[in-house]
């Protein structure tokens, strides 16, 4: 079901508060839609840029780049999209200088709440749409990596915010068409990552009940990323060092008692995530890509999702 | 040494390093040293409140811990909207001016979006609390941010602000008589254009909004700009000194040494750079079997990084900021025991 879900969405916002692990997660889903062979782009929107190192390939510096044929990333700066859109609308280059020199954009237009993270899914879903500069193919599948600014759910939801607010002109469109299409189960969806520990629990409990009353949404699926292995049954093992040991069964047990309290609130399908001795880059990608894989082909055999 | 050394630290580094339990255990073992201390705190979890004997139900803005001895410590729990609206109510000229703003329908959101308002307040606080007296030494654990240095930018950021165009605009009206775009209409055809092209982009009714509230902001701008100055200095004063909190591991170095770097070029002190939570390294051979082998490898292999991330960590500061290790440890603090021999190994580590 959810492997259905990954062929259909054209967008998927990653989200979760920083240090989880959503950049190798949302690098996880590409390469796993790139496979689908469905052209996926990745949008990173944190200032600075992680995503390249995660395929070991160049920084974007916002150009799209490719990481295979069917998957690009790109990393953006949401002022320069509130600047393009005014060019865009403006077309006349006295004005728009003029424009984009004046206070009244840096400040109200470009500082306005909720433009900046409207303004980056109007972006997404114009791409979709087909409106692109040329020489780029259009993705059916957009990836957002969210920025960890603020609350999960204040991303999602800026554009309503701003379309409550703004009921006309370019904007307010725009704003009204992102929120239509975050709240369009067919076409959008959310995957939320943590991390079993008491705070990163603590706020991934939030954001869910944070998208089921103000969006009447639920994530697809939620990801609990860098969890110790599980401890062997046979117990002890007197050979091994006491302390790496003891610490090791505390932290894994603490990664338990974490998974329950979010299991208390989060019925849905759960995807975990192993701590691996790697570091962040394609092969960590590829080994979590393995894990994803299974762990889709057991949903789907309807095994269950917990673990 | 007469006095206390540096009487304001401030506890630095990127959301989820662990900052407010660092601020929470040093703070606690100032004050068992019998020190007047205060730890100035955000969203603390609820195992630290536990530990702290603070619950959810008394979460004023100031709580006190039972410390035996000479000392005492105050926890202040920070809230950004708190401590706007405080503020809104110190500052405003009068009613009628706290109402309008409080009552403005982009209030709740302007004044958690406009940028560095939390840190800024944070920074406030510490001023306010640093003149009152009353501590012998403050903490302030700060606001948890994407990347550390957001923190120390927020005072220029706001005074900035208040020195751009943004202040001087709001200051005059935006709007004249006729409700036009003041500024646009002396510009004749091109002006009208401007105003067109922003009625058009976002509509001049979210304009005038936002307007009046910058114009009812207007009156507290003075004090508020007076304030960002002197806590910019207080920021910089020799009083205060600075402690970086980094996660382990070497894909961190970058981040933590450019923080470093921009503290000191700000004119800044910063002290020790705490590397939290790292994997301990075995002392000795490691024997493992069977089905323990996998976890007792995975830690090892952890430390390994982690070691060879704080070295390279030490030989780029070469030697102008100790580098503290916080293990790893087999759970978070639960107990103000457990909490002040944590600030024991924070310290020791410093001397």
């Amino acid at each position: 079901m959810i492997a259905g879900r990954l062929e259909k969405l054209q967008l998927i916002v990653v989200t979760g508060k920083g240090g989880v692990g959503k950049s190798s997660v949302t690098a996880m889903l590409g390469r796993l839609l790139s496979g689908m062979r469905r052209k996926t782009l990745l949008i990173e929107v944190d200032p600075r840029e992680n995503l390249h190192h995660l395929f070991d390939i160049p920084p974007s510096g916002g150009d799209v780049v490719e990481v295979d044929p069917f998957l690009k990333i790109q990393h953006l700066e949401p002022r320069s999209i509130i600047d393009d859109l005014v060019r865009e609308k403006l077309k006349v280059g006295f004005l728009v200088k003029r424009v984009l020199a004046s206070p009244v954009h840096q400040h109200f237009t470009a500082g306005a709440p909720g433009i900046k993270e409207a303004a980056v899914f109007g972006r997404a879903l114009r791409w979709l749409e087909g409106h692109h500069p040329r020489g780029i193919e259009t993705p059916e599948c957009i990836i957002l990596d969210a920025p960890a600014t603020g609350h999960g759910v204040s991303w999602l939801l800026a554009a309503q915010l701003v379309s409550d607010v703004v009921k006309s002109g370019p904007i307010g469109e725009m704003a009204a068409d992102v929120a239509a299409f975050l709240g369009d189960e067919a076409r959008s969806g959310t995957v939320v990552v943590g991390m079993a520990e008491e705070m990163p629990v603590e706020e991934t409990r939030e954001l869910i009940e944070a998208m089921k009353t103000r969006m009447q949404r639920r994530p697809e699926f939620v990801v609990l990323n860098a969890l110790y292995p599980p401890v062997p049954d046979e117990g002890t093992d007197s050979e091994a060092d006491d302390f790496l040991h003891d610490l090791w069964i505390r932290r894994r047990q603490i990664n338990e008692s974490e998974r329950a309290r979010l299991a208390a609130v989060w019925e849905g399908p759960l995807l975990e995530l192993p701590l691996l001795p790697m570091d962040p880059g394609p092969a960590l990608v590829g080994r979590l890509g393995v894990e994803l894989s299974r762990w889709l082909s057991r949903q789907a055999s309807g095994r269950g999702g917990r673990g | 040494m007469s006095g206390i050394e540096h009487p304001l630290q401030i506890v630095v580094g990127a959301g989820g390093v662990g900052k407010t339990t660092l601020a929470a255990a040093m703070a606690l073992k100032h004050a068992r040293a019998g020190e007047r201390t205060m730890v100035m705190t955000f969203d603390p979890s609820l195992r630290l409140k536990d530990a702290l004997g603070i619950s959810e139900a008394e979460a004023s803005e100031e709580v006190e811990v039972p410390v035996e001895g000479e000392g005492s410590l105050l926890v202040s729990l920070l809230d950004a909207r708190r401590t706007f609206d405080r503020l809104v109510r110190n500052y405003a000229p009068n009613e009628e001016a706290r109402e309008r703003i409080l009552s403005n329908r982009f209030y709740d959101h302007l004044s958690g979006a406009l940028a560095g308002v939390l840190e800024y307040m944070a920074s406030e606080r510490l001023f306010e609390v640093s003149r009152s007296g009353r501590f012998d030494r403050i903490i302030l654990d700060t606001p948890p941010a994407q990347q550390a240095i957001d923190f120390l930018k927020a005072p220029e950021r706001i005074t900035g602000f208040l020195d751009s165009g943004g202040v001087r605009i709001a200051l005059k009206p935006w709007f004249d008589a006729k409700g036009r775009l003041r500024g646009t209409a002396k510009l004749g055809f091109l002006g009208r254009n401007v105003e067109a092209f922003f009625d058009h982009m976002i509509g001049l009714d979210l304009l005038r909004d936002m307007a009046e509230f910058f114009q009812a902001f207007a009156p507290l701008f003075d004090g508020f700009k007076q304030r960002a100055f002197e806590v910019q200095r207080l920021l910089r004063a020799p009083d205060t000194l600075f402690s970086m909190v980094s996660a382990p591991g070497p894909h961190r170095v970058a981040d933590t040494l450019h923080f470093a770097r921009r503290l000191e070029e700000a004119g800044h002190r910063l002290g020790p750079v705490i590397v939290n939570r790292v994997h301990p390294l075995p002392e000795g051979p490691v024997k493992a079997t069977g089905g323990t082998r996998e976890g007792v490898a995975l830690l090892q292999w952890l430390a390994q990084r982690e070691a060879e991330g704080i070295e390279a960590l030490e030989d780029l500061l070469a030697g102008h900021h100790p580098v503290i290790r916080i293990p790893l440890l087999p759970e978070e603090p639960t107990n103000l025991d457990s909490l002040a021999s944590l600030g024991e190994m924070i310290s020791e580590s410093f001397r």
